[in-house]
């Protein structure tokens, strides 16, 4: 429990209406969309960076470790309060303060969620890029944190390519401005190593954004395959092909089976996967670009080819996509989301590999990958209630990222580490990287109160001593 | 002092080869800014930078890493300087996998070698720096090198996917991996991008690669007023066009690049490249025609697919076409606001004319990058004015939420003028950062950002 006087001084710094500490209103923040929970000392609404600053502040002169928080989608456990102390809510924070159509950045703050972000700047003939799936419920400040991907990062990138500012408030309390809007600001690039920090080098207040223009023209296509492998090939056909889609994303059959029966959007349920490609750029040549990966899609087995007529049935495809794991979430009580990453080609193997795993453990492990960056989520069904059976589905969670690491892949490509795959961190890296990672988190946050307890297994050196 | 450079080189013999490493006359190329290394050592592989970095450490002895020694006038005066860590013979590609687009390439490597092989699997590295014939991959990583096409493809930071790094204690890392999408712990390649050597030595990187466009082709012209220059960009940039780059040219340098690109007029220049597909090339160099007559151009000139490559060459490395060796001139590279390139890019003309320096001045429109450079003859005049009206432009340029950075200068304006700029946000972050990788100060001391 942390100190009654810690909670008088927040009441003081964002008024008595924006503290929550009664054991009810903490029950709601002790968990994300991740499976463990923990429930935090006290619960702070922020609405502008100074209060964020102070909040901090008060934090260091009690010693209590302090979590930002935006939409609570995290599904690594990021926003869990792992160590108690004090859920810093940014979601009040969520104003765009300038477009700047002239510069091509956009300043925003923080709690806005993504797909706000995007509808505010359409009109404009804008766009932001990054687009996790979760963008409805995402907020930017959380993808700032996460380092969020999204279906169009094949072409585009992830967060940390359209990130190029950032006020934050350090865990020390002090706001310093890093980046910015002009190019190339002298000396270490902060903002490139604070992005996908997931919380522990302190929180962002402001977000300096790239947009971009609207691309001229747009073409969806959806592809249906009898197997996956005949998708996956097409994927790989189509780079080599030279082609850049902004989208190559393929969902299994269960997953069709389970969006059809929730959003209705057209997918055949016998089919064993499709694959939604999206072109986009100048219009001059996207009919041609369209007409070559249908060919390339026909001649890897597709049984049918789709191009979306319209904006409407565009919509219908990404609703389809964007809706996956929603409408997995209704066929069972859980569901734990792999987000293993390997390169593009070894696409088929691992998937293979994955369906072995699933009957290993006897699990239905229904699969949504992007393609295109060999990102895949297998979802991996289960009962909470069923202790055994959740022993059972972290055991296979764990198989799937060493055999993402096996394949020259890694354990996380958007979802973060927090608190789901500490253990899986030494897949990836050795104590020495580990190490020289501790010491970026020591510069930024000596005294480690900036989300503690996540990210990183204790070093082999401290573990021995202990 | 003698005996213990005597024992580190005997050392440093046992690890790379008697013939890899030496003192004497050889090391007189290798000063930077006049301090000069006392031995020059070239590591082969991974574990002889390593093995290299740690023997250094326990002489304490300060090390430079050297790629291409393309950048070396960047940044501040070193503080020591007594190994030249040399990388010219880790210059192999380690794995080319054309079928997931990524090469994973050893630092030393140059990136003109480099794109010649990924040209033969149809790919490409969109970074366009200059001196790419001299410069090496992990050189241009170091101090962040980029060109013209930053404007459609971004900057080394976009197209990092991994890499090695020996780290000041002679401990090796690997940051990132072969994946694009990676968030397995922190951004590790960011922290090295652009670090100029304070941090570690980067050793190897895997970058993302793109497949090489079916077309290329560029349009040129020449404007009386550089507002209607400035006016075409910012149509173009409030448009649905995507060119690859945009080269804004200055008076002088629209005299020197006039030959390369057809334009026989005086003026403010603009030079647009697109790549891509015929069909979008062919419309782009019809919107951008149809453009630069809009702006009143007094000429106008379309560049062909086979003459496109080679005149971007000379637009990147215009300052080579001025007469001088490189010592005798000021190099600045000013980073502002997209829309007061131009501005920059005008103040930074008056400052040449002002104290009558010849030399030329071209921005990437578009990205907010203008490049300055004045050739300091005998009529120069003294370094101390040289060094406020320089200081002057760093004002223009922070009024424009930006910074000037010198590239290269004579020491005794280093003298006069940080090459940086006075440390903005988190500077503390940044030293501690430093002082957590480097307790010593052993790399690179004294050239980068306030001290470091």
């Amino acid at each position: 429990m942390i100190a009654s006087a810690l909670v008088r001084e927040l009441r003081q710094i964002v008024g008595k209406e924006n503290v929550l500490d009664s054991s009810v209103d903490l029950q709601l923040y002790k968990y994300d969309a991740y499976l463990e929970e923990r429930r935090p000392d006290a619960v702070v609404f922020a609405h502008s960076t100074e209060e964020v600053a102070g909040v901090v502040k008060a934090c260091n002169k009690f010693g209590v470790p302090f979590v930002p928080r935006g939409g609570g989608t995290n599904l690594s456990g990021g926003t869990i309060p792992f160590k108690g102390g004090v859920v810093i809510e940014m979601i009040r924070m969520n104003q765009i303060l300038e477009v700047d159509r002239a510069n091509l950045r956009a300043r925003v703050q923080p709690g806005m969620f993504n797909l706000e972000f995007g509808n505010a700047l359409a009109p404009l003939g804008y766009q932001y890029l990054p687009d996790p799936a979760s963008q409805k419920a995402a907020t930017l400040g959380g993808n700032v944190a996460e380092n969020s991907g999204g279906p169009h990062c094949f072409k585009y990138g992830v967060t940390t390519n359209h990130v190029l500012g950032l006020t934050v408030v350090l865990p020390d309390g002090q706001v310093a401005k890093i980046g910015g809007k002009a190019p190339d600001v002298p000396g270490y690039d902060l903002t490139g190593v604070f992005v996908g920090s997931e919380g522990t080098f302190g929180i962002c207040t402001e977000i300096v954004a790239r947009i971009m223009h609207l691309p001229d023209g747009v073409k969806t296509l959806l592809a249906i395959y009898d197997s996956i492998e005949e998708g996956s090939e097409t994927v790989s056909a189509i780079v080599a092909a030279g082609m850049v889609p902004a989208t190559l994303e393929m969902m299994d059959q269960l997953v069709i089976q389970a969006v059809e029966e929730s959003i209705h959007c057209g997918f055949p349920l016998d089919c064993a996967t499709v694959l939604i490609i999206e072109v986009d750029g100048l219009k001059d040549d996207l009919e041609q670009q369209a007409k070559a990966i249908t060919d390339l899609c026909r001649a890897h087995g597709a049984r049918e080819v789709r191009v979306a007529k319209d904006d409407a049935e565009r919509a219908a495809l990404w609703a389809g996509r964007r809706g996956a794991f929603g409408a997995v979430a209704r066929i069972t009580p859980s569901y734990l989301v792999c987000d293993g990453t390997v390169p593009r080609t070894a696409l088929p193997k691992v998937l293979r590999k994955v369906a072995e795993v699933g009957k290993k453990y006897n699990l239905q492990i229904p699969n949504v990958f992007h393609a295109g960056d060999g990102n895949l989520h297998p979802l991996i069904l289960f009962d909470w209630r069923d202790a055994e059976q959740k022993a059972r589905v972290m055991k296979a969670g764990m198989e799937i990222l060493e055999l993402c690491v096996q394949m020259g892949g890694t354990i996380s490509g958007e979802h973060g580490v927090g608190l789901e795959k500490i253990d899986a961190m030494r897949l990836v890296h050795g104590e020495a990287e580990i190490r020289s990672q501790l010491r970026v988190k020591k510069a930024f946050d000596p005294r480690n109160l900036a989300n503690p307890g996540k990210m990183f297994p204790i070093p082999e050196e401290v573990r021995h001593a202990a | 002092m003698q005996p213990e450079v005597d024992r580190l080189k005997r050392r440093l013999e046992e690890i790379v080869g008697k013939p890899h490493v030496s003192d004497g006359p050889a090391v007189a190329g290798f000063a930077v800014d006049g301090v000069s290394p006392a031995l020059l050592v070239h590591p082969a592989s991974q574990e002889e930078v390593s093995s290299v970095v740690t023997a250094c450490g326990e002489a304490g002895a300060a090390i430079i890493p050297w790629g291409g020694g393309t950048a070396m006038g960047l940044g501040n005066r070193p503080a020591r300087a007594d190994v030249a860590v040399v990388l010219d013979r880790l210059n192999r590609i380690v794995e080319f996998d054309a079928a997931n687009l990524n090469v994973s390439v050893e630092a030393g490597m140059r990136l003109a070698d480099l794109e010649v092989e990924l040209g033969k699997q149809r790919q490409f590295l969109p970074i366009d720096p200059p001196a790419e014939g001299k410069a090496t991959v992990g050189g241009i990583l170091a101090a962040n090198g980029s060109g013209p096409c930053r404007l459609l493809y971004g900057t080394a930071r976009d197209w990092v996917l991994g890499m090695r790094v020996v780290l000041p204690n002679g401990q090796r890392i690997r940051c990132g991996g072969k994946v694009i999408k990676n968030v397995s712990g922190y951004d590790m390649n960011k922290l090295f991008i652009g670090s100029l050597g304070t941090l570690g030595i980067i050793s190897e990187a895997t970058f993302k690669l793109l497949p090489l466009p079916a077309v290329r082709a560029s349009v040129a012209g020449v404007f009386a007023e550089l507002g209607q220059a400035a006016g075409a960009v910012a149509k173009v940039l409030d448009s649905v066009l995507l060119p690859e780059a945009m080269e804004l040219l200055g008076l002088d340098a629209v005299t020197l690049l006039g030959p390369t690109l057809g334009l026989d007029a005086t003026g403010y220049g603009l030079v647009v490249s697109f790549a891509g597909s015929r069909e979008t090339v062919e419309r782009q160099v019809r919107d951008f025609t149809g453009l630069f007559r809009d702006a009143k151009a007094r000429v106008t000139t379309a560049v062909s697919d086979e003459r496109t490559a080679p005149a971007w060459k000379t637009v990147r490395n215009v300052f080579d076409l001025l007469p001088g060796p490189p010592p005798e001139r000021i190099t600045c590279k000013i980073g502002v606001l997209i829309s007061r390139t131009a501005d920059l890019l005008a103040a930074a003309e008056s400052l040449g004319r002002r104290h009558r320096l010849r030399g030329a001045v071209t921005a990437h429109a578009g990205s907010g990058v203008v490049r300055a450079c004045y050739l300091l003859g005998p009529e120069a005049p003294p370094v101390e004015v040289l060094a406020s009206g320089l200081e002057e432009l760093r004002r223009e340029a922070e009024k424009a939420e930006g910074s000037l950075v010198l590239q290269g200068a004579p020491v005794a304006l280093k003298a006069h003028l940080d090459a940086w700029g006075k440390p903005g946000g988190a500077f503390d972050v940044m030293r501690r950062l430093k002082a957590d990788f480097d307790p010593r100060g052993l790399c690179n001391p004294g050239r980068f950002l306030g001290g470091i």
